[in-house]
């Protein structure tokens, strides 16, 4: 995003900036709230608590930029033993529609083979990115394979995949906050918000492209 | 939880971590503006969740990026030089840069990294660190931004780990010896 862009971003975020001082004027409204998101983290921890309580050797694979802050609050309230590691991910169409292609910009840092695998992903948007990690971590023979995602826009869904633990299911909205960004912005709001429709159309005419959960062009 | 039984003692509580963590947050909103911008560097993986929760508590306009490093062994520990996995996705050049970190220990990484980002020209450099431990100290690093100072135990918890474990106690914690001295 260009300085120019930038520009364009904050002239409708300093419309509202003097009604509400707590919500950026270029959030149209409050989605999901923290609470709302805390209690649903602790749910979804009980349920993966429950189903690897038996089960030796758990390792989380968060998604990065997107997922640090769901990874963070649900690593916390897993009673399981785990590790932790992180993949970066790009897309070689930067700017333009996503047609699914992923390039893997680093790796986990442990092997996962004969590993129970749990992706820890912020949004499944076309299903593209998600499809691809499956796929690659499949690959590498993990004792299971299974993904926890925050949100999930169906309508957009362009590929199947299987989603085994989900947050919530959100209408085909541009969301920010929690992890999500809008061209590396509101990424840590601590809701998730909706972005006004005029902020990231104005964006888009400028290249900035669709919902993506990283800064750099990767679609969800 | 078997996890737990590893600790001999909760060294820093969950209420005490959160309630440095948001007066950390008021300091830094104190220090830059939104024109600022600043962009805030984790240093993987142990500084992770503290970054989570210490950027939901600015409230000025940031961003954020990661690091990943490995460790050459003897030669990191002597040096501080360490590998780069993953680098900046941004340029810094010109930004306003805070590097977040969980510990801060000899400092001798933490000496390489400001090293390695100065050479990229940034408007300002500083440094937060939740723990820091001065009795370990090898090479003098300024910290702008402390958590705790902590004396030198195998803490645990918040993204700390020993052998990829206990990173998720949401307090810090003291290993109990048997833990790691079996271990090793």
């Amino acid at each position: 995003m260009n300085n120019e862009q930038l520009q364009m971003a904050d002239e409708v975020v300093e419309e509202q900036m003097t009604n509400d001082v707590q919500i950026p004027g270029a959030i149209e409204r409050v989605l999901l709230d923290e609470g709302m998101i805390a209690a649903r983290v602790r749910e979804l921890a009980a349920q993966i608590s429950a189903d690897y309580a038996d089960v030796e050797d758990l390792v989380l694979i968060g998604v990065l930029k997107g997922a640090f802050v769901f990874l963070a609050d649900l690593a916390r309230r897993l009673a399981v033993p785990h590790h932790v590691d992180f993949i970066a991910l790009s897309s070689y169409n930067r700017g333009a529609v996503s047609i699914g292609a992923v390039r893997l910009i680093m790796d986990t840092r442990a092997s996962v083979t004969g590993r129970h695998v749990l992706i820890v992903e912020d949004i499944v948007d076309t299903g593209y990115t998600l499809n691809y990690l499956l796929s690659t971590f499949h690959a590498r023979q993990p004792a299971s394979l299974r993904a926890c995602v925050l949100l999930s826009k169906p309508e957009r869904r362009q590929v199947e995949v299987p989603v085994d633990y989900l947050g919530f299911e959100i209408p085909d909205v541009w969301v920010v906050g929690y992890g999500l960004d809008y061209a590396d912005r509101f990424r840590t709001l601590p809701y998730i918000g909706v972005l006004k429709r005029k902020v990231y159309e104005q964006g888009s005419r400028r290249g900035v492209g669709e919902q993506r959960s990283r800064g750099d062009g990767t679609a969800g | 939880m078997g996890l737990r039984d590893d600790v001999a003692k909760v060294l820093i509580s969950e209420d005490v971590l959160q309630a440095r963590v948001a007066e950390l947050g008021q300091a830094i909103n104190a220090t830059y503006t939104d024109d600022d911008r600043p962009l805030l560097v984790c240093v993987l993986k142990g500084a992770f969740m503290f970054l989570a929760d210490l950027t939901r508590r600015l409230g000025m306009r940031h961003e954020v990026d990661f690091m990943e490093i490995s460790s050459y062994g003897a030669a990191t520990r002597s040096s501080g030089v360490v590998r780069i996995l993953l680098d900046l996705e941004q340029n810094i050049e010109g930004r306003h840069v805070l590097i977040v970190e969980d510990i801060i220990d000899s400092g001798r990484t933490l000496d390489y990294i400001t090293r390695n980002l100065r050479t990229r020209n940034p408007a300002s450099l500083r440094v937060c660190t939740l723990l820091s431990k001065p009795s370990r100290r090898e090479i003098d690093v300024p910290l702008d931004f402390v958590g705790f100072e902590v004396p030198d135990e195998f803490v645990v918890g918040y993204g700390l780990d020993f052998a990829e474990v206990y990173r998720n106690l949401p307090f810090i914690g003291v290993l109990k010896e048997e833990v790691y001295v079996n271990e090793q």
